[in-house]
């Protein structure tokens, strides 16, 4: 380090044209530098190649090459929902409840009497504390105040439509994996949490794979990759 | 832009819009009539896009400055021997709605440094407010002046407490430092393609209208699919004898009055306008 900044002193006051000149004097390297120069060019070029693919949304609990953390935070819902009684053991189907997911943008928390139309009958469980405190909500004619867990930024357009369409309907895949794209496998969560980076590149990650036009079908085709389709 | 997508779409890429036939297998494309004959300047139409695409309403200084954020501004002209000399000159103005041409061959488009306005598929020149980083070359480039700029934190100011809640859901409020523009009220295109998509169909003439052309009292703004022959926009386009492709009209034929605007510009707009008749003998 010293030792550079006086090479460079001396080239710099010194100028000599015939010994290479000005830069020639500034540059010249020892061979220690030029060794451990073309280590440093090695090391970079082999970190391209061998660099850890981009996953984002990794496992549960890691975080992706970008910082992102993959296991979103912990939403505080008022009543801990658990998502893996009602889908993971009764296998209730997602869109009994998120009814909106089949035709609208949003899939829609259910009302309280949604909850209140089932819960009525089952009197086993009404002796639980959840389920009393769902009771306390309807009895206060109240809305529960759920909060929102995959919450994407204003200037971004998701279709639940167009995907629940697409994969369960046409395709006819299970709703716990069509969901599960994004969600992740929610039926084995209480309340829900996100696990998907459900950032744009891990959005075009699945948009840019060939899927199957059509069931049987050998054409393939990848999502649509228009600016406009998604942000506004 | 990935290989693939350059590989697979190399006639978009390697051709210089609009070509002939550009939208023959497209399932959209978006374009407008206006005819002015029909536009009274009642300034409807520019209420209609405050209301349905969250503009600011910036306050008399700041349009003074020029910093208005109307998407679709009536603009007043008086032709040759038109101005009255009279105590009332602004009467016998002639209204002219400009807003976003939608050009095929866009100027605004190759200047963004950050490519955030691009030709969408179904015809538009989009505007990814996110991604813009308000280098404002766009709207230096732009013949017809129809991009705005938003030089203060609106959101902050434009719409106090309780107005917030008239805001359309649909539309980003942009925030300080992007560009703006008149989007052919994309938002109501996407959920009525989404609703015929799930129906397996294309979207139906006049199934959806931007909110100009909702609001016009006059039914002055036809708005529609160019892509299809048999829509009321496609039909008056060919009656005018305007052709997307071509910047020279062919206008031999009598009676026919439709044209565009700079069009010597080579923008190739999308929005055809019918000359206004006037009777000066009368």
């Amino acid at each position: 380090m010293v030792g550079g900044s006086v090479g460079y002193r001396q080239g710099f006051h010194h100028v000599d044209e015939a010994a290479g000149g000005y830069y020639g004097r500034n540059f010249r390297m020892s061979h220690a530098k030029k060794i451990f120069l073309w280590f440093l060019m090695f090391w970079m070029g082999s970190s391209l190649v061998l660099a850890e693919p981009f996953v984002q949304g990794g496992p549960i609990g890691s975080q992706t090459s970008d910082g992102y953390d993959a296991l979103g935070p912990v939403v505080e819902q008022p009543i801990e929902f658990p998502h893996n009684r009602h889908a993971g053991d009764m296998k209730i189907n997602c869109m009994y409840c998120h009814t909106y997911a089949r035709r609208s943008n949003v899939s829609g928390i259910p009302r309280l009497d949604k909850c209140m139309g089932c819960h009525n009958l089952i009197e086993g469980v009404k002796d639980r504390p959840r389920i009393k405190k769902l009771f306390e909500y309807w009895e206060n004619k109240q809305p529960i105040p759920w909060k929102k867990v995959h919450d994407l930024p204003d200037f971004v357009r998701f279709n639940h439509e167009r995907h629940i369409q697409r994969f369960y309907f046409q395709e006819k895949r299970p709703i716990r994996e069509t969901c599960g794209y994004c969600h992740g496998d929610v039926a084995s969560m209480t309340t829900a949490r996100r696990v998907k980076a459900l950032s744009m590149g891990w959005c075009i990650s699945c948009h840019q794979k060939d899927h199957l036009e059509k069931v049987g079908s050998s054409v393939t085709s990848h999502g649509p990759n228009d600016c406009w389709l998604c942000h506004k | 832009m990935s290989l693939s997508n350059l590989i697979q779409n190399w006639d978009s890429f390697r051709k210089r819009r609009p070509y002939e036939d550009q939208y023959k297998d497209a399932p959209y494309k978006w374009a407008m009539v206006i005819d002015l004959d029909s536009c009274i300047g009642c300034n409807a139409c520019t209420v209609a896009c405050y209301a349905e695409n969250n503009l600011a309403v910036v306050g008399k200084e700041r349009f003074g400055k020029g910093q208005a954020m109307h998407w679709i501004r009536i603009e007043r002209y008086w032709g040759e021997g038109e101005a009255l000399e009279t105590e009332f000159p602004e009467r016998g103005a002639q209204y002219l709605p400009m807003l976003c041409q939608q050009c095929e061959a866009a100027p605004c488009e190759p200047v963004c440094p950050v490519g955030a306005t691009h030709h969408s598929p179904d015809g538009l020149n989009t505007q990814v407010y996110n991604r813009c980083v308000g280098s404002r070359y766009c709207s230096a480039n732009c013949p017809y002046k129809v991009r705005y700029f938003n030089w203060w934190n609106y959101p902050e100011r434009a719409w106090p407490n309780p107005l917030e809640l008239q805001l359309n859901p649909d539309v980003t409020v942009r925030s300080k430092g992007v560009m703006e523009k008149c989007t052919f009220c994309m938002q109501r295109l996407r959920a009525g393609q989404d609703k015929a998509k799930t129906a397996g169909r294309l979207l139906a003439d006049g199934e959806v209208l931007t909110a100009c052309a909702q609001a016009c009292p006059t039914s002055a703004i036809t708005f529609g699919n160019l892509a299809d022959k048999n829509s009321k926009v496609a039909r008056m386009w060919k009656n005018q004898q305007v052709d997307l492709a071509k910047n020279a009209q062919d206008k031999s034929e009598e009676g026919v009055r439709g044209y565009r605007i700079l069009e010597d510009l080579n923008t190739y707009p999308s929005i055809v306008y019918l000359e206004r008749l006037r009777n000066f003998a009368a």
